[in-house]
């Protein structure tokens, strides 16, 4: 599916492209027209989107841009003012209890009774869910906490309490996995175990919905994000879609030249326009990507042939959609504020 | 390896086995035993149960200079009115933050996203509940039944039957105030709040209703009419508690003098009684699936 806003595109456009996504897969989750009110606040407005199994789709957000409410409707756990919603092609409200044995849930600061062991947890959840307990031993041993499996969880610190909330996601093997701030406050470590779990449940065809403000992590690992702003969806599409919907231009940086070939560059007038920066060991140029083509071929005319090309990043796109919410019309492409530039240290 | 093989081999065929509500009932009810079990709020509800019925039955006396066991009567008539007032308040402290705690710390929203019903969750944190308020009251009144009985040189059939009216009787009016707690955990947002109404709803059935209710049958008992009295003893779970117990006391025992034989005197048989008291649970039952199905989390 190619990347669109609510506002520019209109519905007939939007239920094309909804088909289009239908036709890649299985679909595990689709919303249509999905709006939830609470009193005169809209949380969540006129929402269209699908999930195809075996996808990972990253919802992104402000804090109060909706996304823990449409991940409560996901789970049935509450009912959209307009609009439908299904999972694995059943109308969720309608469908509930059942939906839930192919749901997993791993809310952001997963909390457990503190007076339970590890293998009680998951004996009681497997009970819950109608697993045999059978299941119980190889999952602890799976998430590294065999070795704890009679403390009490009080005792466990934030990332085995994590791993604990991801054991018991596993126990009845997922088919729609949402995930809400998984990250928050986990180790590098911790946060790389849990992307990796995340890698083989989207091997064995589950699709997962991650929300996250862990932006550089999870560019990696999803095939499409769904930017919401104060429950309008902004933006949804692959990363490269969502480059070329929002125009940024890419950094180049070069490095190694010589001093004649550095006096070219800040005296041609073609290259003037787009230098962002320049020393005498570095140069960096912002260049849109119509013209990155005709940019490598003026670096090659004055032999400079090391380069890098930095495309905007996720964060970079996110920005972006966030600055054109505040200041409702879409700023400057060429805007210097991204954080790709301010990595780059060409902004302060 | 092929012990791995085996145990996937099993997994295929029951990992998957559809979820059964009574499997879940069970398993919820077992664990909010075993959290009372290991926080010993089970032995410190029994402990002071049973001090406080060994109190009233061995030392009754020592207000009036002697050190014996009391009549029957006397002493059914402390006990009823021990319980009264701390089982209540035990329910209350039991079920206060049933749901506004898990709530609270998160626990509620991902056992919502188990296949379960709300009802399932409801009834199987009742009956864990049950099951705590049930040992509490035989160990700490059964003890003390134990001890009088084999104290009794005749006459102990009367005691037997006492207790077993105060002990079945009490259970049910723990489990009326434990869903009386579970209706305000899941109205309220904060358990501090939660604790709150539940204690003023404590102060009013327990102590004022009951003062208001007593005051009025023995200022106006000629005057106002007997059903309205055995309608306001209906409404009251805990002066249903004291009227079922002094109906369950044997007819020569009520001579003992209490301004209490009033209530006893309702007309009301005991199979009435227990009925009206399984009616208040079932509607409370209801009213607690209701508020909580009606809730988005």
């Amino acid at each position: 599916m190619s990347h669109f806003t609510n506002n520019n595109i209109p519905r007939q456009v939007r239920t094309l492209m909804t088909k289009q996504t239908a036709d890649q897969g299985d679909v595990a989750v689709k919303a249509v027209g999905l709006s939830k009110l609470y009193g005169e606040f809209e949380a969540i407005k006129d929402l269209n989107f699908e999930v195809v199994a075996g996808q990972t789709l990253a919802l992104l957000g402000h804090n109060g841009a909706g996304k823990s409410t449409l991940i409560k409707m996901i789970l049935g756990l509450v009912s959209p003012s307009a609009g439908q919603l299904f999972v694995q092609g059943q109308e969720v409200q309608a469908t509930r209890v059942n939906l839930s044995l192919s749901l997993g849930y791993l809310p952001e600061n997963v909390s457990f009774y503190d007076n339970m062991t590890a293998h009680e947890l998951l004996s009681y959840f497997a009970k819950l869910k109608g697993v045999a307990l059978v299941r119980v031993k190889p999952l602890l041993e799976e998430f590294g906490l065999i070795a704890a499996k009679d403390k009490r969880l009080c005792t466990f610190s934030k990332g085995m309490r994590q791993r604990l909330g991801l054991a018991q996601v596993m126990l009845a093997e997922p088919k729609v996995l949402l995930l809400d701030e998984p990250t928050v406050g986990l180790d590098p470590l911790a946060s790389a175990f849990l992307y990796q779990k995340m890698a083989q449940l989207k091997a064995q065809g589950c699709a997962i919905i991650i929300s996250t403000h862990e932006l550089g992590l999870v560019q990696d690992q999803m095939d499409r994000a769904l930017i919401l702003g104060q429950g309008r969806m902004l933006a949804l599409g692959d990363l490269q879609r969502l480059r070329e919907a929002t125009s940024l231009p890419s950094l180049i940086e070069i490095h190694h030249f010589t001093p004649l070939q550095y006096q070219q560059l800040l005296n041609q007038a073609f290259f003037a326009s787009f230098i962002a920066l320049s020393t005498s060991e570095r140069v960096c140029l912002m260049v849109p990507d119509a013209l990155k083509v005709k940019m490598m071929q003026q670096l090659q005319s004055l032999k400079i042939y090391e380069f890098s090309i930095v495309p905007p990043s996720l964060q970079d796109i996110f920005h972006f959609y966030m600055a054109s919410l505040q200041s409702q019309s879409t700023p400057s492409s060429n805007s210097f504020g991204h954080p790709t530039y301010v990595k780059s240290g060409l902004v302060a | 390896m092929s012990l791995i093989r085996q145990l996937n081999q099993q997994q295929s065929l029951s990992s998957f086995l559809p979820p059964r509500a009574l499997t879940q009932i069970q398993a919820i009810a077992v664990k909010e035993f075993k959290d009372n079990l290991r926080n010993r709020w089970l032995w410190l509800m029994a402990g002071i149960l049973l001090i406080l019925s060994l109190c009233v039955s061995v030392m009754g006396s020592a207000v009036s200079g002697t050190l014996v066991i009391s009549e029957s009567a006397q002493i059914f008539s402390g006990l009823v009115t021990l319980a009264v007032f701390i089982l209540p308040l035990g329910a209350i402290l039991l079920s206060y933050d049933s749901f506004v705690g898990e709530r609270q710390s998160g626990t509620l929203l991902l056992l919502l996203t188990y296949p379960i019903a709300r009802w399932h969750l409801v009834c199987g944190k009742l009956i864990g509940h049950a099951y705590v308020m049930a040992c509490a009251c035989l160990l700490g009144f059964g003890f003390t039944a134990l001890l009088l009985v084999f104290r009794a040189e005749s006459a102990w059939q009367v005691l037997v039957i006492g207790f077993i009216h105060l002990i079945s009787s009490g259970i049910l009016l723990s489990l009326i105030f434990v869903l009386l707690g579970y209706c305000v955990s899941l109205c309220v947002r904060e358990k501090a709040k939660a604790l709150g109404v539940l204690l003023l709803f404590w102060f009013v059935l327990v102590l004022v209703y009951d003062l208001v209710l007593l005051t009025a049958l023995v200022s106006m008992a000629e005057i106002l009419n007997r059903h309205l009295f055995n309608l306001l003893i209906l409404i009251n779970p805990t002066d249903l508690f004291r009227a079922l117990n002094l109906l369950a006391t044997p007819a020569d025992s009520l001579s003992a003098k209490s301004s209490l034989i009033l209530i006893a005197q309702t007309g009301m048989g005991l199979p009435l009684m227990y009925f009206v008291f399984v009616s208040w649970i079932v509607a409370l039952l209801m009213v607690c699936c209701t508020i909580f199905n009606r809730q988005e989390v």
